[in-house]
């Protein structure tokens, strides 16, 4: 199974992508829409992980996108406490996210439960 | 007269606007900081399973916890001056500091939209005014001037004197002027003796700021 995390915060997505790996979870990622959008085009990913608050594309309109393209793709949503009222207003019931800080083993539970 | 013209609902607003955007940064630095000394302890964690721990791999994360108590401690002090603008209604300010925290307080909205928000040219220039209002109409100026604005672009404001006040320049370097006129903050910019001005042959919007009238 490969994962694609996508956080504006390099430091983050790129430290949580190493810790994913260390648990034997295959995730490569981005710190923009456009190259999530460019990736997922090459490499089937069965879950991506999205920012809500991202420069350009936000977390849902990436989604709304690559969803279009990938509609098997399973998505779970990253969220700084700001930003949870723009996700409650823009995304369904049953959308899956976590608050930042996050911790790993829960991402990867969520993963998993998403995954299927 | 005393300038006091943010005891309403728009100043409160702005307030909160402002403590939203500082405290989602702050929730990014501590997000930082979390996986940081995640990969540390489990470099540590695999170093007990036999692993060799490779030093530059530490001294990486290390230095990535750093940066971020750096980047988070700026941040503070800037909320601290912003909550700080609210302990008088009017003393002597310095411009060039109101700037600077202006432009950091404003810099996520700018990033958001990948336009480049930089102090330009500044002189030393101080006003009796009201420390909070001014902010707040600086952070709108540039907001509006943001909005008229293309991913890429940069925008540029500095400072100078003038006769009883001070002007703010934005300009977009190899763009048209890019504040056109104080629509969306035109209650406060007349509370405040402000008004907008444009020369389209420079590419320059000026943003003109009386001194305060009255006493404390």
């Amino acid at each position: 199974m490969k994962v694609l995390l996508v956080d504006d915060e390099v430091e983050l997505v790129s430290a949580m992508a190493e810790r994913l790996e260390f648990r034997g979870v295959d995730a490569d990622w981005t710190d923009n829409g456009e190259a999530a959008l460019e990736m997922a085009s090459r490499t089937d990913y069965a879950v991506a992980v999205l920012d809500m608050k991202m420069p350009r594309l936000s977390g849902l309109d990436l989604m709304e996108r690559l969803s279009s393209q990938h509609p098997d793709m399973k998505f779970i949503f990253l969220s700084g406490h700001g930003s949870e009222a723009d996700f409650k207003a823009g995304c369904a019931a049953g959308c899956n996210y976590l608050i930042k800080p996050i911790q790993i083993d829960d991402l990867i539970a969520r993963i998993n439960q998403v995954a299927g | 007269m005393t300038q006091t013209t943010s005891n309403s609902r728009e100043g409160l607003q702005f307030f909160g606007r402002i403590s939203a955007s500082v405290s989602h940064e702050i929730k990014n630095v501590f997000a930082v900081i979390n996986e940081s000394a995640g990969l540390i302890e489990d470099f540590t964690l695999m170093a007990d399973r036999g692993m060799p721990i490779q030093p530059d791999r530490l001294k990486s994360a290390a230095n990535s916890i750093q940066g971020q108590v750096r980047r988070g401690d700026t941040i503070i002090k800037n909320m601290n001056a912003f909550a700080h603008s609210t302990d008088e209604a009017v003393r002597e300010l310095d411009l060039v500091e109101a700037l600077d925290l202006t432009v950091a307080l404003t810099t996520r909205i700018a990033d958001m939209k990948q336009i480049r928000l930089t102090s330009g040219d500044c002189q030393a220039v101080s006003l009796v005014t009201n420390p909070f209002d001014l902010t707040r109409l600086l952070h709108s100026s540039i907001v509006a001037a943001l909005d008229c604005m293309q991913a890429g672009d940069t925008l540029v404001i500095g400072l100078k004197s003038v006769s009883g006040g001070a002007s703010f320049s934005l300009s977009a370097p190899g763009k048209d002027a890019p504040l056109k006129n104080d629509e969306s903050f035109s209650p406060l910019a007349q509370a405040m003796n402000a008004s907008v001005t444009v020369d389209e042959d420079t590419g320059t919007s000026e943003l003109r700021v009386l001194a305060a009238t009255g006493s404390k």
